[in-house]
């Protein structure tokens, strides 16, 4: 039923409604006139002497002020209602990463049990096995904590732990706990401090948002990974430049990937996992912090750079 | 193909999960199956032209081309191969979807291994007997169309497209039992070996399909008759 309701489908009924309301606008106008001109007509048969004053604006006036008032009541309710098939549509599709977020991970760990259940597996494989089991686990783990912190973050129910951090030492330490857990090499990740200062940040929700850019740079990579993470001051800013040589983002998406649910679907993208919900978390996070967070790609190809700025703290 | 052959059926299995292909490519070897693993849509299709697979498992939401596509470029290609789409995705939109582009069954994450593998078995035993059964006589005739089992070639009058591997299985096993009432749940069991509790709407799309084809006026059938409540007849002249 839902594909009813296509944008289409929208636009047809919006132009009826505008052509029915032009309709009602022209009949508005010539019942007035021909009105007008009638009781002018009559008004000197009967009664010559009688000077008809100029016409009575008012009514006239305040019909059309009211026609266009509805005119303008369907343009927003148009409006809100495009917005609301695009929410619709979003989530939709969020819907259904998700199920497959959730559901991949789930059929692993369940192929593996029954295997293991049922067959006679060597104790190597076994172990093999649990490995796997164990990674999907955290897989689980990480995707339900995304959704339960979204959902805190939203609410600002979340406890910012807030404290003052030198930028550059902050984040190289931070950085280097990252490469750990993604099992980077350890040229992958380059670092340099071109400029530090004083900022305050949540060091756990911090570490999110740089978790979040390295794991988009490792899965819309298709070639060797490299990330370069630069760090700078700028008036009362600190600015972090983080730059992968991935596949890019085509310019016209790029102010829409930070909205929730959004997801770039195309033929050329090697990656098909996430859920949409990373990069409006970053953002989320990054706002929290009285900063801000942009991308530069000079398109499809050509490899993205995320600039985080921070605020200098005086504490 | 015997019993042993199905065994040893080389199957391609197109999964991006690492995870999930790694176990299910260790059971179906211990199966008995030569197993290759294409990680993404475009992997999938060079490794389909490159080598004869006896059955695809293929999940849908793949990178670079998903499997929708990648089931529709190989039927293209090779109309009899069973394809079974293993996916997350549950809607019946989805379902249809798939089965329309010319999957032959559908199963979804998480899945029972048992399960899983029967109906391999199911849908590699059901080639054997289709390759058997038209061997002698592979051109069929309804009305005035024209069935080639072999080539899956469907001609009516002047128009010739291709049957999908199921919809091929699916009227042979009604042609073979012409005159009686077939019941879902026997189709369902019989053609595509699942659980009848669950699946019998995908009856419904195929049958549906087939009077589209050969049937003058599909909403009233003169060939392939719904019986109320039981299932459907196949009546030829």
């Amino acid at each position: 039923m839902r594909k009813r309701y296509s944008l289409a489908y929208n636009l047809v009924i919006f132009i009826l409604a505008q052509i029915v309301w032009l309709a009602l606008l022209g009949l508005w106008i010539y019942w007035y006139v021909s009105n007008y001109l009638i009781y002018e007509q009559v008004g000197e048969k009967v009664s010559p002497q009688i000077v008809i004053d100029t016409p009575n604006v008012f009514p006239f006036v305040g019909g059309i002020v009211l026609l266009v008032g509805l005119s303008f009541s369907m343009v927003l309710i148009f409006r809100h209602l495009n917005v609301q098939i695009r929410l619709t549509r979003l989530y939709d599709n969020f819907i259904a990463n998700i199920t497959h977020e959730l559901k991949s991970p789930l059929s692993s760990i369940q192929l593996y049990l029954e295997t293991l259940s049922t067959r006679n597996v060597p104790a190597e494989k076994q172990k093999e096995f649990i490995d796997q089991m164990i990674r999907d686990t955290a897989r689980l783990q990480k995707l339900i904590s995304t959704i339960l912190e979204i959902s805190a973050i939203e609410s600002n129910k979340n406890k910012a732990n807030f404290e003052v951090y030198d930028s550059c030492e902050i984040l190289n330490r931070l950085l280097k706990e990252s490469a750990d857990q993604f099992r980077l090499n350890e040229n992958t990740i380059s670092f340099r401090c071109l400029g530090s200062a004083k900022i305050s940040i949540d060091v756990n929700a911090f570490k999110m948002v740089l978790d979040n850019l390295i794991d988009n740079s490792i899965k819309y990579t298709t070639d060797k990974l490299k990330i370069d993470v630069s760090v700078k001051t700028f008036l009362n800013k600190v600015e972090i430049y983080f730059t992968d040589y991935g596949i890019g983002i085509p310019v016209k998406e790029q102010k829409n990937i930070f909205q929730k649910f959004y997801r770039i679907y195309d033929e050329d993208i090697p990656n098909v996992k996430g859920t949409g919900l990373g990069l409006y978390w970053v953002k989320e996070i990054i706002r929290n912090h009285k900063g801000k967070i942009s991308v530069r790609s000079e398109g499809k190809g050509k490899g993205t750079t995320f600039i985080i700025e921070l605020p200098i703290t005086n504490k | 193909m015997s019993d042993e052959n199905i065994l040893n059926a080389k199957i391609l299995l197109v999964e991006d999960e690492e995870s999930l292909a790694t176990g299910l490519e260790y059971n179906l070897s211990e199966e008995g199956y030569r197993i290759d693993w294409a990680k993404d849509g475009k992997q999938a299709i060079e490794m389909f032209n490159k080598s004869d697979y006896d059955l695809i498992i293929l999940d849908i939401m793949l990178p670079y081309q998903n499997g929708f596509e990648v089931a529709a470029k190989v039927r293209e290609k090779d109309p009899q191969i069973p394809i079974l789409m293993l996916t997350a995705r549950t809607t019946v939109d989805d379902k249809v979807k798939g089965l329309e582009i010319g999957a032959d069954d559908y199963i979804t994450k998480p899945f029972h291994l048992q399960e899983l593998l029967l109906r391999i078995k199911g849908m590699l035993k059901r080639k054997k007997w289709y390759i058997k059964s038209i061997k002698q006589n592979p051109v069929y005739k309804i009305g005035n169309c024209e069935i080639n089992f072999d080539n899956l070639k469907f001609r009516k009058g002047k128009s010739e497209f291709n049957l999908t591997h199921f919809e091929a299985i699916l009227l042979k096993y009604l042609i073979e039992n012409k005159g009686r009432v077939i019941s879902r749940k026997e189709l369902l069991e019989n053609v595509w070996n699942m659980n009848p509790e669950v699946e019998t709407r995908t009856v419904d799309i195929f049958i549906s399909r087939l009077r589209k084809y050969f049937e003058d006026d599909p909403a009233n059938p003169v060939y392939i008759k719904s019986i109320r409540s039981s299932g459907y007849i196949f009546e030829a002249d």
